[in-house]
């Protein structure tokens, strides 16, 4: 029973993330592989505020996410000078810089041995502390997530988007900020993915750089192809599904040592199955 | 001057690295990620061969270039070409072949395991002294063969048949066609020329260095990093890309620690950007193709 929801509380973590990707890659067209970095942001930022200045968890998640936002806002800045293919390869290399800085800056991040002992969330005198309850604070969260998401995509803000990426010229024409209107978005999308990393990071109570590689990003970007791009729900029956699947693969009998290798083959064939699906017009 | 030996080395290989993706990139005008596998496969067959299966080296590097050349060109043909037939967008391409090495990186992880193996045999040398600085024989030999063949490269897409129609196809494929050049053809060649050329610059990075399933991958985007700071189909600036990113990589290396080098390459390309506004492709806006 734990083990279960230990499941959902990872399933509701990812949907948050494929959703707030989907804010960026699905309706604005601006297909990104930093993810996993912005959410590793999300967590470092929370776990260190929370074991070096004892900050409680309601300053923590705005700061973090102030902070995953203020950096999305920079680099993309820069990143969003580019579309398609050439945006996919400026986001690789933040996605690297982020997690060399992780990995690399030793006083501050403990480099690969991570930080341990974060302590569990405290919500108005109340600990957080058994799996039902953080199960019940990942579902409001993600709610949440989703409802902002569902409304700002059917705001104003979120047809132009979706004009844009189709066709940012006759956009233009229509009188939108383009740039802007990326720029906002792309920094919006790295300010929710904030929200899930301070959450992970209370959950775990401990973080070390490898939960936020490139392998991490590339997931999160199959999570949102699989569940298609610009569909909310889907992201997160996609989400539920690539993280029962590694499951569904112990159950089926397969030895620890070639399961992990195997759960990314099975990822990289649906993304080149859905690219196959997705050329057919 | 063991920096000076030290950026040479690096500027050679990744200089290889970005000739073999230039080739791929200059008629198919996509990033063909699994291409870090090819080079890491080559690498481990190497290994297979001579480590495991003792045949000697001169058969099995030979053998080895073989095999991941076979890997690039049964990529374009099983999965690019049916993929370009329904008119996939460059972008598509590119995440069908992130996930093309996804599979295969991991397969090679399976095949061979995650930790780092040495496809060196007998006795770590002390390399030769020169000028007070040590290089090993294996080095010498690296920046032989990256300069050799990138001049030999340049002739050949200048002069030869497959080099000229490789260069048509990339200007525009319809014309070519109606001149009758096959571009899927000449696409599949140049697959194989560029696989060949990943091919041994996995060797002689697994023989300086050892090598992991993930290796591939860091070269690849210090590649497309030259690529992208000399320009796509220009020789000087590939050489240019790849000197600016090896001196940068070992200055910061020396300066402030080896192991901010990934992060040096990347914040180049972003310093990159920022000095050139309109982007590396001169486009800045998406518009429909009608």
């Amino acid at each position: 029973m734990e083990y279960l929801l230990h499941l959902l509380i990872l399933i509701g973590i990812y949907a948050m993330l494929s959703q707030s990707l989907n804010l960026s890659a699905g309706f604005g067209g601006m297909i990104s592989l930093a993810h996993a970095g912005f959410y590793g942001v999300g967590a470092y930022t929370a776990a260190l505020l929370s074991v070096n200045c004892q900050l409680p968890f309601l300053l923590t998640l705005p700061t973090a996410m102030l902070l995953s936002g203020l950096l999305a806002l920079i680099v993309s800045a820069i990143a969003l000078r580019t579309i398609d293919d050439y945006f996919i390869i400026c986001t690789l290399g933040i996605q690297v810089v982020i997690f060399s800085l992780m990995n690399n800056w030793m006083s501050l991040t403990r480099g690969p041995l991570g930080i341990p002992g974060i302590p569990s969330i405290q919500l108005f005198g109340l600990a957080i502390e058994s799996k039902p309850a953080f199960l019940l604070l990942t579902l409001f969260f993600a709610t949440l997530i989703f409802l902002s998401l569902k409304k700002l995509t059917g705001s104003s803000f979120g047809r132009t988007l979706r004009a844009l990426s189709e066709d940012e010229i006759f956009t233009q024409s229509l009188g939108k900020n383009v740039y802007l209107t990326k720029v906002i978005a792309f920094t919006a999308s790295a300010m929710l993915a904030a929200v899930p990393g301070t959450l992970y990071a209370h959950y775990i109570s401990y973080i070390d750089p490898t939960s936020f590689t490139v392998d991490e990003s590339i997931f999160i970007l199959s999570i949102v192809i699989i569940g298609g791009m610009r569909n909310l729900w889907g992201s997160v029956i996609a989400a539920a599904f690539l993280v029962l699947l590694p499951e569904a693969l112990r159950f089926v009998g397969m030895p620890n040592s070639i399961a992990a290798n195997m759960r990314q083959i099975i990822y990289g064939g649906i993304l080149i199955f859905m690219m196959f699906r997705c050329g057919k017009r | 001057m063991q920096l000076l030996i030290n950026i040479l080395i690096s500027f050679g290989v990744c200089n290889l690295v970005a000739l073999s993706i230039v080739t791929i990139y200059y008629p198919t005008r996509f990033f063909h990620i699994a291409h870090a596998a090819t080079l890491t496969l080559s690498a481990y067959i190497t290994h297979l061969f001579s480590t495991q299966l003792n045949i000697p080296t001169p058969i099995s590097i030979p053998l080895a270039i073989t095999c991941a050349t076979a890997t690039g060109m049964l990529s374009e043909i099983t999965l690019y070409k049916p993929l370009r037939k329904r008119n996939a967008s460059p972008m598509i391409l590119m995440i069908a072949s992130l996930g093309l090495y996804t599979v295969l990186q991991n397969i090679i992880s399976m095949l061979w395991g995650d930790d780092t193996k040495s496809i060196r045999t007998g006795q770590v040398k002390v390399g030769n002294e020169f000028l007070g600085a040590y290089i090993t024989d294996i080095q010498i030999t690296t920046i032989a063969v990256c300069l050799t063949l990138f001049i030999a490269c340049i002739l050949f897409m200048k002069y030869s048949r497959i080099g000229r129609n490789i260069r048509a196809v990339a200007s525009n494929p319809e014309l070519s066609n109606i001149v009758g050049i096959p571009s899927n053809k000449v696409i599949l060649q140049a697959f194989g020329i560029g696989s060949a050329l990943a091919a041994v610059a996995g060797i002689l990075i697994a023989y300086d260095t050892d090598m992991r399933p993930t290796m591939g991958f860091n070269w690849l985007l210090y590649g497309v990093v030259a690529m992208i700071i000399g320009g796509v189909g220009s020789n000087w600036g590939l050489i240019g890309g790849a000197l600016l990113l090896a001196t940068a990589q070992h200055l910061a290396a020396y300066y402030i620690g080896s192991q901010w080098m990934d992060a040096v390459a990347y914040i180049i390309l972003i310093l990159f950007l920022i000095a050139k506004p309109l982007g590396f492709s001169g486009k800045r806006l998406k518009k429909i193709e009608i």
